[in-house]
């Protein structure tokens, strides 16, 4: 979340056209540092996007006043200062991530394309960058408040002496699972959630909490989902079919949900929300160390054993019911639109 | 729970077991076989060890003297069955709501069985408690050679007859094995079929004639249903292994682990993916096994069953039990592959011996199943060395249930075909078998 922050307060300074070519190297360069974390890219996006709209209403208004020339000069120096106020803030976030030399290298580039600007930009919308500026910090408001917007619908999902089975660890889960139960009386069954067993982690905060919590191992999901009445999960991404990149296992909590009939609802921020489309199940997937699966440490027989250990699964989007989003819930197959509406088509490819 | 209240419940449960043990130690005196010098039971809870420990051997000191290697496992169980009787109790206190009518698995007491109770059966209690003989033709084939034992060492009393008193003598022994862990239905139906067998025992027969017949039909039983079944299985199931075939397999059958041999020495070439889950890794000593013999072999846990499942040509799976309306019970997990399989257009198969079949019906994996020790789902490990998760503390915590079952139901839809001893059949002809072949 905050290194998406970082990302976008690095990003807004140059305004226009030309310039978006440096934040798409910048937004590049960090996407290729995590290819998986698709988050990073969708922010870049919105970012992208933003800056275009604005813009594009800019120069629809601009376009009578040609005299706008001589402002740019000092309206860049502006630009500048507030650039460095706002980066001085995020630079501290930025540190805490290994972004730090993608972040970096996008400065200097864009210092250094504020020079050409200076001298060639085609048009008069300097002004806009002010705008720009107060809509990125709407956005970073939005991001923060994310958790907020989707934790206040957790009384419109769950009923008294409900019984939810979840899989695997979610910020967003768990808080909405905790809101729930200031009010609520119901129960949770979590599925261990093997290699990583963040089930375990899961099942201890929410019964801290006082939720009363059964951890299952992940072979008897499917023997007691027949009497669960919801299945609420996280997920790592959302593409654009509205397919699920999430935990490993979480397929076949879906498929097991859907043979007895119960919905699937997932709790996501919008900025999951992945423009990508999955052509293939694996594209996004990652095989990772076998060792919680096989020892190495158990002799040679590991050396004749193929071993898999995949770190994400893919649920297709027909297995899942409801997203509950920061923008309310939506049904997977109107998250298209969502899409349409948060980022343009020509930024689909970073 | 604050400790002093848990003490005092501990004192009382340790006064009860001492009791217990004392009544049990005069009845075995009082039966005539107290060769052991008998000790005053100490007082006091310290001794209670030692206590144990006595009685155990006074108790399984009987007729035979081949037990004795095993009466050593028996001692040292005992010590831990205090603290263990306590342990259970607060786990019962926490059982899962839906699941309350499951009793979990107590693990057998030795010390308060009842003295009728043969050597043999003891032993194999404990090791069916313990988990170390599990698998339902293993436990099957354990139990029926310990009825050998027990009525090789029957004698009829005077003034009966054996065909009327046997039953009654070995119902005990029965229950007592049951009270260790639920039997499965094999056993069900094996041990089913040696009181119809000893009820049709001639009354004119003299007592060892009518023994040795016994455990003839016994042998004959294991041989017909289990041995040559699945001999019968394997060769059925050759026909369904091709060349190049990718096979996927849970946890461990060992029908499917002799057919899988089989087509390896029969130079089929063709790969086995292992799909293993905790806590009980079963898989690993299939995958051993199938390793040692030179199968390429891939081995995973259940996360990754939708990942594996996309190279997969066969499902191969074990049986438990087989339901009346063609559901199958088996190993947890079971039915998560199966489901996995049929979302993926997957042939699943399933190799099941005909003394599994059972004329219950079942819908959901509520009405009968059994529960493990939750305290398994605790250890993270996946080797043999325990590793504590972050939940150890969980019997602490209010809120916190652990739940660790053993079996769950593959509805029917999920199964393609069933191989038995009598042909391939849908798994909906189950009660048409049980109605031709009993």
């Amino acid at each position: 979340m905050l290194l998406r922050q970082v990302v976008s307060a690095t990003r807004w300074n140059q305004v226009e056209t030309l310039i978006k070519v440096v934040k798409e190297d910048v937004g590049r360069r960090l996407v290729m540092a995590q290819p998986r974390e698709l988050a990073v890219g969708n922010i870049v996006r919105r970012v992208l996007r933003l800056i275009r709209e604005v813009y594009n209403s800019e120069v629809a208004t601009f376009d009578d006043n040609s005299a706008e020339d001589d402002d740019k000069d000092s309206n860049t120096d502006d630009d500048e200062k507030e650039d460095e106020e706002i980066k001085s803030k995020s630079s501290q976030k930025i540190r805490t991530f290994s972004f730090y030399g993608g972040s970096g290298t996008g400065t200097n580039t864009h210092s250094s394309m504020i020079n050409l600007l200076g001298d060639g930009s085609p048009m008069g919308a300097k002004r806009a960058s002010p705008l720009i500026i107060s809509e990125l910090q709407e956005m970073i408001n939005e991001l923060e408040n994310t958790y907020v917007n989707i934790i206040d619908q957790a009384m419109e999902h769950i009923h008294s002496n409900e019984i939810i089975m979840t899989v695997g660890k979610s910020r967003t889960v768990e808080m909405f699972l905790k809101t729930a139960a200031k009010k609520r009386k119901f129960s949770v069954l979590v599925a261990e959630t093997f290699p990583t067993y963040l089930g375990h982690e899961m099942a201890l905060s929410l019964s801290e909490a006082g939720i009363d919590t059964t951890v299952i191992s992940d072979s008897a999901i499917f023997a007691v989902m027949s009497r669960v009445n919801k299945v609420i999960m996280g997920t790592h991404a959302v593409l654009a079919n509205g397919g699920l990149i999430s935990v490993s296992g979480a397929q076949m909590v879906a498929t097991a949900a859907k043979h007895h009939s119960k919905p699937v609802v997932v709790c996501t921020g919008l900025y999951k929300l992945s423009p990508l489309y999955p052509y293939d199940e694996d594209s996004f997937n990652d095989l990772v160390a076998p060792d919680p699966v096989f020892s190495f440490n158990e002799g040679d027989l590991i050396d004749k054993v193929t071993l898999l250990n995949p770190y994400y699964d893919y649920v297709s989007p027909e297995l899942v019911s409801l997203f509950i989003t920061n923008t309310g819930g939506h049904p997977p197959s109107y998250l298209y639109r969502l899409i349409n509406e948060n980022y343009d088509p020509d930024d689909t490819d970073i | 729970m604050d400790p002093v209240k848990k003490t005092a419940k501990e004192l009382k449960a340790e006064r009860r077991a001492l009791q217990e043990r004392q009544r049990a130690e005069k009845a075995a005196r009082a039966a005539g076989n107290a060769a052991v010098p008998s000790k005053k039971p100490a007082s006091g809870s310290g001794a209670s060890s030692t206590v144990g420990s006595t009685t155990a051997t006074s108790t399984t000191a009987t007729p035979l003297s081949e037990t004795s290697g095993s009466t050593k496992t028996t001692d040292s169980k005992q010590r831990h069955s205090l603290t263990k009787e306590i342990n259970n109790k607060e786990i019962n206190n926490k059982q899962v709501d839906m699941f309350s009518h499951l009793e979990i698995t107590k693990g057998a007491n030795t010390g308060l069985a009842p003295k009728e109770i043969h050597p043999a059966i003891l032993v194999l209690g404990l090791q069916f408690s313990e988990f170390k003989i599990c698998g339902a033709n293993a436990r099957c084939i354990a139990a029926l050679t310990a009825f050998q034992k027990v009525i090789q060492d029957y004698k009829t009393p005077e003034g009966t007859t054996l065909s009327r008193h046997l039953p009654t003598h070995l119902s005990p022994q029965i229950t007592y094995l049951v009270n260790a862990r639920p039997m499965s239905v094999g056993m069900g139906n094996a041990i089913r079929h040696l009181k119809w067998e000893i009820s049709t025992i001639d009354i004119e027969m003299s007592d060892d004639e009518a023994k040795k017949l016994l455990c003839e039909k016994i042998d004959n039983f294991i041989r017909d249903s289990i041995t040559v079944a699945d001999r019968v299985i394997v060769e059925y199931g050759l026909q369904k292994i091709q060349d190049g075939d990718v096979i996927l397999t849970y946890a461990r059958s060992s029908v499917v682990q002799q057919l899988l041999l089989e087509a390896h020495t029969k130079g089929i070439k063709f790969k086995v993916i292992i799909i293993d889950s905790r806590p009980r890794l079963e898989g690993k000593k299939l995958l051993n096994c199938l390793v040692n013999a030179g199968i390429n072999c891939t081995y995973a846990f259940l996360h990754a069953v939708g990942f594996a499942m996309r190279d997969v040509s066969k499902v191969f799976l074990g049986a438990h039990a087989f339901m009346s309306n063609g559901a199958l019970y088996s190993r947890v997990g079971t039915a998560m592959v199966a489901m996995m399989a049929k979302e993926k257009n997957i042939p699943v198969i399933i190799c099941c011996e005909t003394y599994k079949f059972t004329d219950k019906v079942q819908l959901d994996s509520f009405v009968m199943n059994e529960q493990g020790n939750p305290n398994d789902i605790v250890n993270i490990s996946t080797t043999l060395t325990p590793k504590p998760g972050l939940l150890s503390e969980w019997l602490n915590k209010p809120d916190l249930k652990l739940l660790n079952l053993l079996y769950d139901l593959t509805p029917s839809k999920y199964i393609t075909t069933v191989i038995t001893e009598v042909g391939m059949i849908p798994c909906t002809s189950v009660p048409v078998i049980l109605r031709e072949y009993k």
